[in-house]
């Protein structure tokens, strides 16, 4: 069955929209994501522009700013909420694992 | 030492992993990728190295894009963070390598390649193939439905079974990518869901067969013509690949190479190149056809084959007591089929000169078609022999005319028909000798004896033919 969507968001998506809470440029994501997760996730170059078209697209994130090709983004109220969404989401899996195998 | 080497790539547009590859394979030999043209990819000499490459899509961009559009920089940058360079593009195709061990692919999530690959060739590849295919399945139909009409006419004409070759070498190569694409696409999509990318790969030994089939099928057609074609249809043969396909390629680069020089936009460059195209088109053509007048008139095509070298002539069968005859003599073939008309009778003017003479002069005309794809051999028997059925098709029965079986010893052949009507029967037979057939047609008043039939036999049944 393909995702519908941005209903459920990958790890790249999640880190993505998540270094975007606060203003940055791509090339900025390039770097805090792997930063962010100790290196375990990256972001490849094509995969982060293909992303940020599509959220810009769905008003998930807006641009803010444009410097010669530099452009940055913020997430906006509706990627805001997709993406604690997404948190409530791994977090009830997270709590789920918990009752089921962490009191074992 | 060279510095630069062109090669003959063939690989499929969308074959990311073979395309990957063979770079990496042609770096580790001390071969970089740096420009992708039309025919050639260029390789510029290196130090040999292990690089990575990644060929990846952008689905904007456009063969008539002036240059990278400021969205594409923005890509090109964020690929130079992550270390990746740019090595050669051509429209949506983008190829880039990166020096560094294990570097962080240029695309991590299938599901957004699969997308970005799909677009690029919902854009460019799938409407253009499709279209061609529509094309070349048009006139292969076309070619087998007046082959069945008409076998002997289409298939002696030496460019005919090359252009239906070619045809079909399209629909083979067209209907393999295009299913391949699809079958490709449909499987990477769910793979792409379970987080892998499904690896493309290209059907190279169909592309380089094909490539070469079509080469020795055209230097075939050119010796063929340039020994036994008319001296008019060599010079169109030779004007038609050394000018008019180079020079419609070379308005194609001109122009939009000026127009991309000029920063005119994708679109106007695409309008403006089209229209001049068109219009080289037909003007070459309008050019070509004015030569071939040109010179018609000044007599260059005169000494065409065979004009005056009939292999056999109404002198050689009896004494016509005449010698003003016109002789016509034609003379085409290709490889499956050969054809020879010769037309001997007096000038027409003699009609009005002295039409009493006219009649008593004896006349001849005959076709000796060579079958030399003997599959053919009762396609164009039941051709001749059916030719005219279509005339006579309403007449009453006594008005009808048509080929009746008739003795073939006295003419060496398998077997001959006769010209019959209900009531009488012509001078006019159809013979069938092994790998020809000859329909000879002699005035009516002429009663063939037995030794014209025996050297009709020895110079129209078998043997070479001029």
């Amino acid at each position: 069955m393909p995702r519908a969507k941005f209903q459920t968001l990958t790890e790249q998506m999640f880190y993505v929209l998540l270094c975007l809470r606060e203003e940055c440029c791509g090339t900025d994501i390039l770097d805090r994501v792997p930063a962010m997760t100790g290196g375990r996730v990256s972001v490849g170059s094509g995969t982060l522009y293909n992303l940020l078209e599509q959220f810009v697209a769905a008003g998930m994130i807006r641009e803010t700013r444009v410097e010669g090709r530099r452009r940055s983004y913020l997430l906006t109220a509706f990627g805001r909420e997709t993406l604690d969404r997404e948190y409530r989401r791994i977090q009830a899996q997270a709590e789920d694992y918990r009752r089921y195998v962490g009191e074992e | 030492m060279e510095k630069t080497k062109r090669r003959l790539e063939t690989f499929s547009f969308y074959d990311r992993t073979g395309l990957e590859a063979h770079l990496a394979r042609m770096a580790e030999k001390g071969w970089l990728l740096e420009k992708i043209g039309s025919f050639f990819w260029t390789y510029r000499k290196i130090e040999p190295k292990t690089l990575t490459f990644s060929v990846t899509y952008f689905p904007e961009a456009s063969q008539f894009d002036p240059g990278p559009s400021e969205e594409q920089e923005a890509f090109y940058d964020l690929c130079a963070h992550s270390g990746w360079q740019l090595a050669a593009a051509s429209a949506q195709l983008q190829v880039f390598y990166n020096e560094g061990p294990d570097p962080v692919p240029i695309d991590t999530d299938p599901v957004l390649e699969v997308e970005s690959i799909h677009r690029t060739m919902k854009k460019s590849l799938i409407p253009s193939q499709l279209t061609l295919l529509a094309l070349a399945v048009f006139q292969v139909v076309m070619f087998a439905w007046r082959t069945a009409e008409a076998p002997i006419e289409n298939l002696t004409n030496p460019a005919v079974p090359l252009i239906a070759l070619c045809w079909a070498l399209v629909v083979a190569l067209a209907g393999v990518e295009l299913s391949s694409y699809f079958r490709w696409h449909k499987k990477a999509a769910l793979a792409a869901e379970h987080g892998e990318f499904l690896p493309t790969r290209s059907h190279r030994k169909l592309q380089l067969g094909a490539l070469v089939l079509l080469g020795l099928s055209v230097a075939c057609y050119i010796l063929s013509v340039a020994v036994s074609g008319s001296r008019m249809v060599f010079a169109l043969t030779v004007v038609l690949f050394l000018v008019y396909i180079p020079g419609l390629f070379l308005v194609l680069w001109g122009v939009s190479g000026w127009l991309k020089r000029r920063r005119a936009s994708a679109k106007t460059n695409q309008a403006v190149t089209l229209i001049a195209l068109a219009v080289a088109a037909f003007a070459l053509l309008g050019v070509i056809t004015f030569g071939a007048i040109f010179g018609h008139d000044r007599g260059w095509w005169q000494a065409d084959r065979g004009t005056d070298r009939p292999p056999l002539r109404v002198e050689d069968l009896l004494d016509p007591g005449y010698d003003g005859y016109e002789v016509s003599c034609s003379a085409e073939q290709s490889v499956l089929l050969g054809r020879i008309f010769v037309n001997q009778e007096p000038p027409i003017s003699l009609i009005q000169e002295d039409y009493a003479r006219y009649k008593e002069i004896p006349t001849m005309e005959y076709t000796v078609v060579l079958v030399k794809l003997p599959a053919l051999y009762d396609l164009c028997k039941n051709a001749l022999l059916h030719d005219s059925d279509h005339l006579y098709e309403d007449l009453p029965a006594e008005e009808r005319r048509c080929y009746a079986p008739d003795d073939p010893a006295p003419w060496g052949a398998r077997e001959a028909y006769r010209w019959t009507a209900s009531d009488r029967e012509f001078s006019i037979y159809l013979l069938c000798c092994p790998d020809r057939i000859v329909e000879i047609n002699f005035d009516h008043d002429w009663k063939v004896t037995p030794e014209q039939m025996a050297l009709v036999a020895e110079r129209l049944g078998r043997g070479e033919l001029p």
